[in-house]
């Protein structure tokens, strides 16, 4: 009992940068362009929020640096792929071998490398903090947790019933429909490209301010692959998303923790685990074929109006 | 630009930007925009490297001088672009089909896993020994690349995660050996004891020229030759251009894809091999690092051509070596070899977009 | 109000003012001046003019290719002329962009429809008509859509994902969408092409009723007989140029042709004078997995050498389907395909057919049928170097490949080839269609299976195209046409199939009667 929770309780924090990832993920790709460069802009975030918190000490500040870090850097891809109509697999691959490079060369230069620095604190609700199994599951989380949580409600508000919303999506399913009736498809793809890079900034920034609470390089650890396999899963839908979060942040909270039930697998085996887990959940999302996958119809085609042969 | 926002605020300047795509520019403009591309991307990385203080005289140093006058960073320089020609070659065939293997980091970590696997256990005899390395090296990349491929053609999993995932798993693999059963015996090490000379691709005896060069230059040779002349080479073509009017008309889909994917996945455990026997001489912990991106962008910048392949995989290599001696003599971290090329790659990516498109000013 | 124009009106023009009376006098919705516009080196539209009056339904007749399309795309500001003006009730305007055209009260229902297929009906018109609050909008819009929708006559459940629609329902979607945004000037882009005469006659219906409010209504066409039956006046179009506008009352359909082609070309029957055994017998034929057309269940027909077996039908009834099982891109669930001299068919490859002596035209050129990005040569010997020829699997005999494919594109008069390894997508329409027959008749096929073969085709390819399916059948081949072109199949069938829902309901004779096969094809439905 006392370890599972435990174990639960850490289960909010490890899902957190999954969530965050995910849902800038699916805002952008909801648009219709296809994003491979998660990887990149959680590093970018994380490497900001870090330096922030090494410099100044503010979590305020540093959370708005990552997203900002995260948006900047998807200014370059967007001119990328939506004015260049560069090819989007390749542009992704490149933002994030961009931000590898990009991030080290920065943490290197500034000696954040390896500095460990004070985290967040955790909300006090006072008497729901002390109920007890619940309590420190559900009400003893940092301020972040709940953000993710309200910034998924928001989405989904924004999708489901406001005209960006419709507008976004209409551009992402058909975007010769959308460009006939007047919607700048240029204009929607960047909004969404930027917006969700910064979710998925702020993602970084947790991973580093709020989790490890320390750099260093290639700290991402290809949460961002996950979360794009994440995004699959959920058939670019905004709640099952979350709760796939919950399932990898799981898994992910249970590996320091094998060791303590006293499994004998050996370690590397177990740092496997998530993305084993991650391919066989692509599997079993594959065999339910009576389902629409649900990816947007235009997803990784460049729009051109005046295309002609 | 296209796009209405922008159409719109040049109304003010009484002339509109058209763009138009253009089938195709003449040859000789295209080779002029790519290498425009090209030095402008060398150019902002340049900057780049001077921004972090590393003096112009000590770049022209680093990356010209003392790879053209001194024969031992020639010949770094062209021991490290064995492999990464092999993985380029691995990359083009894979995309050839319309399969995204960015999964070679896996399979090069497998082929050298299998290649060791070999050495350890001392199989086959001596004289065939470098040949059975290379065999399971071979056999391992396209272990590795075996199951997205199957799940891609089943299941139509994406293998652009799937690969990306295997690698991964490969690398806690990798560690497991390494920290486990193949540490060093001697050192206590993270690496697999030291391949024996047997083991190990030396000089060719000819120019100085290494083994492992020979090696990546047949297999340039075979592949350009698949590619322009054969069968083979021909339906991919098709695969290629129009999966579903190559289905319709009689082409085996599925069969060249998986010959295709299967050979990518081969050459990069091939490069794996390369790099551990050619380079290391043994398998460390982190022998594969910068191998599978830089692979699949020098199939992307050669446009998947296998004597481009040649050319990118040397310039890549330099970046390389170059970028070791700038960690060692400026205290500058490898990564920014990453960022070059990745600069580089969005310079010959946005001359391309002037290949492909035609501006107009309107009225 | 009049025209401030001070363009001399067009000769044309006066000749049709006499001629139709009100709808010529009524002022000008609508004035095009001198329009050009070009891509890259092709001029679409060479210095056209064009006018619309209020309170009519003009049609803009010409084959494909002859720039109607690009004339309405630069109305409702898809594209951008190089040069010319566009007047809107007498004063200039400039449309660059789609929103502009909009506010302007220009809705234009394009051919392939611009609709979201996972969206409700009612999304996407609020796409069409988004302001300010969504919710008490979509609420508004909802009462303002279903007004309309019943002033016209359009019944349309709002809620259902016009994924879900069929092709006629999704039109009223589209029609429904413009007009709520208080489009005046309502152009349709081919709105019949894939409509019954019955579904077509209620469109124009309601059209006309449009056109009495005072509203304008263009219908870009290439069907002559809509043509004069539903339009006040007809503006001809031909290779990018404008020809003339009439009124229907004083052309007859000869005159008009001669001004669509520039030529006449009237293509004749001509039965097959030769009609022996049966050589393919398709029964209880079934299928229904995977695919978007509607399943085919309980086919059965015959068809003998030496005869064109034509299969008529509204789009969607399962010839698609049909024409996968034929031509081995899917296998049958039920029944027997049987062939003369070898037996029942069971899911042979595309490779094996041609073997058997196949030949297959796709409906789908762009899809099935070449590979636009490859070169001329390549495309036309593909099917000759999987069966073995042009050299060893090592080496392929380019010369010998040149050479054939040099033979053949001169036998099937293929145009527009400057080099063989020019992109095979850079060729026209009908040239393209004639680089397909080329290489699937090298082989002297005894089967032909064609689908659509002439679709998007101008008169002088479609009769080069007929011509060849001649020529198979006299030399003994049998014959599958499957048409949603009831002319077509009129004109070449020796014997007619009906297809609807996924079954042959009736089979005629040729030469059969053009309303009784009409009759079949919707009285099942």
């Amino acid at each position: 009992m006392e370890f599972l929770i435990n174990w639960l309780s850490n289960v909010p924090q490890s899902a957190v940068p999954f969530a965050l990832a995910a849902l800038g993920l699916i805002v952008c790709e909801r648009s219709g362009v296809l994003n491979l460069g998660a990887e990149g802009y959680l590093l970018v975030g994380a490497n900001a929020g870090a330096g922030a918190m090494l410099t100044t000490g503010s979590p305020m500040f540093a959370f708005v640096l990552a997203a900002l870090a995260g948006g900047a850097l998807s200014l370059l891809f967007a001119l990328l792929v939506i004015n260049l109509r560069m090819n989007q697999v390749i542009s992704g691959l490149t933002i994030v071998f961009f931000a590898q490079g990009l991030t080290s060369l920065i943490a290197a230069r500034n000696g954040w490398t390896s500095r460990s620095f004070s985290g967040l604190d955790q909300l006090d609700f006072g008497l729901l903090t002390d109920i007890p199994v619940l309590g420190p599951i559900l009400f003893n989380q940092d301020a972040i947790v709940y953000l993710t949580v309200a910034l998924f409600a928001g989405a989904v508000f924004v999708f489901k019933r406001t005209e960006i919303g419709l507008q976004i999506r209409a551009v992402g399913e058909n975007p010769a429909a959308a460009d006939s009736t007047g919607v700048s498809v240029s204009l929607y793809r960047y909004l969404a490209v930027v917006s969700g890079a910064m979710l998925i900034g702020l993602a970084g920034g947790y991973l580093s301010v709020g989790v490890s609470k320390i750099w260093v390089d290639d700290m991402a650890g290809g949460r961002g692959w996950i979360a794009i396999a994440l995004m699959i899963f959920a058939r670019w839908q905004f709640w099952p998303a979350l709760a796939g979060a919950v399932l990898f942040g799981c898994i992910e909270a249970l590996i320091p923790r094998v060791a303590a039930v006293g499994l004998q697998v050996p370690q590397y085996f177990v740092l496997m685990l998530p993305y084993v887990a991650t391919l066989c959940a692509m599997v079993w999302v594959s065999l339910d074929r009576t389902r629409h996958s649900g990816v947007p119809a235009a997803l990784g085609e460049p729009y051109v109006r005046e295309e002609r042969r | 630009m296209p796009d209405s926002a922008v159409a719109r605020s040049h109304r003010s300047l009484l002339s509109r930007i058209n763009l138009e795509i253009r089938e195709h520019a003449p040859v000789p403009q295209q080779v002029a925009l790519l290498a425009a591309g090209l030095l402008l991307g060398l150019l902002v990385s340049a900057l780049i490297l001077v921004s972090v203080g590393v003096s112009v005289s000590a770049l022209l140093n680093e990356f010209v001088i003392s790879i053209v006058t001194s024969s031992r960073s020639m010949g770094n320089v062209l021991d490290r672009a064995a492999p990464l020609v092999i993985v380029g070659l691995s990359a083009a065939i894979a995309f050839k089909t319309r399969f995204w293997n960015i999964g070679i980091e896996g399979q090069v970590i497998f082929g050298a896993i299998g290649a060791t696997l070999v050495a350890n256990a001392d199989i086959g005899p001596p004289e065939l020994r470098l040949f059975t390395m290379g065999a399971a090296a071979m056999l391992a990349g396209m272990i590795w690349i075996a199951l997205p491929l199957y799940l891609r053609l089943r299941l139509r999993i994406n293998e652009i995660i799937s690969t990306l995932l295997m690698n991964y798993i490969a690398l806690n693999f990798l560690l497991h050996l390494l920290y486990g059963p193949w540490k060093d015996p001697v050192t206590a090490f993270p690496n697999s004891k030291i391949y024996e000379h047997v083991e190990r691709l030396g000089s060719t005896g000819w120019l100085n020229i290494s083994t492992s060069v020979a090696i990546a230059m047949v297999f340039v040779v075979i592949v350009a030759w698949i590619f322009a002349a054969s069968r083979f080479g021909f339906l991919m073509k098709f695969v290629y251009a129009n999966p579903a009017m190559a289905r319709a008309i009689g082409v085996n889909v599925a069969v060249l894809t998986i010959l295709a994917v299967l050979a990518s996945g081969a050459l990069s455990g091939l490069a794996g091999f390369a790099i551990s026997a050619g380079i290391d001489n043994r398998m460390t912990q982190s022998f594969f690092v910068g191998y599978g991106f830089s692979g699949i962008l020098i199939g992307f910048l050669a446009r998947n051509n296998p004597i481009a392949v040649v050319f990118f995989a040397f310039l890549i290599s330099a970046l390389m070596v170059a970028g070791q001696s700038l960690q060692i003599f400026y205290q500058i971290p490898f990564s920014i070899v990453q960022l070059i090329q990745a600069t580089i790659v969005i310079c010959v990516a946005a001359s391309e977009f002037l290949i492909r498109h035609r501006i107009r000013f309107v009225r | 109000m009049t025209s401030l124009s001070t363009t001399a009106a067009p000769i044309s023009e006066q000749a049709s003012c006499a001629a139709t009376g009100l709808a010529a006098l009524a002022p000008r919705a609508l004035q095009l001046t001198n329009i050009v516009k070009s891509f890259g080196d092709y001029v679409a539209l060479d210095d056209v003019s064009f006018d619309l009056r209020r309170g009519e339904v003009h049609a803009l007749l010409g084959e494909n290719g002859a720039g109607k399309s690009t004339l309405m795309n630069v109305v409702a500001g898809l594209y951008t002329s190089d040069s010319g003006t566009v007047a809107l009730n007498g004063s200039p305007v400039i449309i660059d962009n789609p929103s502009v055209a909009h506010r302007l009260g220009i809705g234009m229902v394009h051919q392939h429809y611009r609709l979201v297929d996972t969206f409700t009906a009612l999304e996407n018109i609020q796409l069409e008509n988004g302001h300010g609050n969504y919710r008490r909008s979509m609420a508004k819009l909802r009462d303002r859509t279903t007004e309309i929708a019943e002033r016209i006559g359009f019944g349309i459940d709002l809620d259902r994902p016009v994924g879900e629609m069929s092709i006629s329902e999704q039109q009223r979607v589209e029609i429904l969408k413009i007009l709520t945004a208080d489009a005046r000037i309502i152009i349709l882009d081919e709105p019949t092409a894939v409509l019954t005469d019955a579904e077509a006659d209620r469109l124009f219906t309601a059209m006309a009723g449009l056109a009495a409010e005072g509203n304008s209504v263009v219908f870009v066409t290439h069907k002559l007989r809509e043509a004069l039956t539903y339009a006040d006046r007809i503006t001809v179009m031909r290779a990018g140029k404008m020809v003339r506008t009439v009124a229907p009352n004083d052309i007859d359909t000869t005159q008009l042709t001669s001004m669509i082609v520039g030529e006449t070309i009237v293509e004749r029957r001509y039965p097959s004078s030769n009609i022996g055994d049966p050589k393919i017998v398709l029964k209880g034929v079934s299928q229904a997995g995977g695919g978007d057309d509607a399943p085919i269940s309980d086919v059965n027909f015959t068809v003998r050498e030496g005869e064109i077996y034509g299969i008529a039908g509204v789009g969607g009834n399962g010839q698609s389907r049909l024409a996968a099982l034929l031509t081995g891109l899917m296998r049958h669930d039920q029944g027997r395909i049987l062939l003369a001299g070898h037996g029942a068919l069971d899911g042979e490859t595309p490779l094996a057919l041609r073997e058997l002596g196949f030949a297959c035209i796709h409906s789908d050129r762009a899809h099935y049928g070449l590979a636009n990005d490859l070169t001329i040569m390549e495309n036309f010997s593909v099917s000759a170097v999987l069966a073995g020829d042009f050299g060893s699997p090592f080496k392929i005999d380019k010369r010998r490949m040149r050479a054939s494919t040099q033979e053949a594109v001169k036998a099937f008069d293929v145009r527009g080839v400057r080099a063989l390894h020019q992109k095979a997508g850079l060729l026209s329409g009908g040239n393209a269609q004639k680089l397909v027959l080329a290489r699937e008749f090298s082989r002297a096929p005894s089967i032909v299976i064609a689908h659509s073969p002439c679709r998007g085709l101008d008169v002088r390819a479609a009769a080069a195209v007929h011509e060849h399916l001649h020529d198979a059948r006299d030399r003994g081949g049998t014959v599958i046409l499957i048409s949603e072109d009831l002319d077509e199949i009129l004109l070449m069938s020796d014997r007619i199939g009906v297809m609807s829902r996924g079954a042959i309901v009736a089979e005629f004779d040729a030469p059969a009667d053009r309303n009784a096969i009409g009759k079949a094809m919707t009285g099942h439905a």
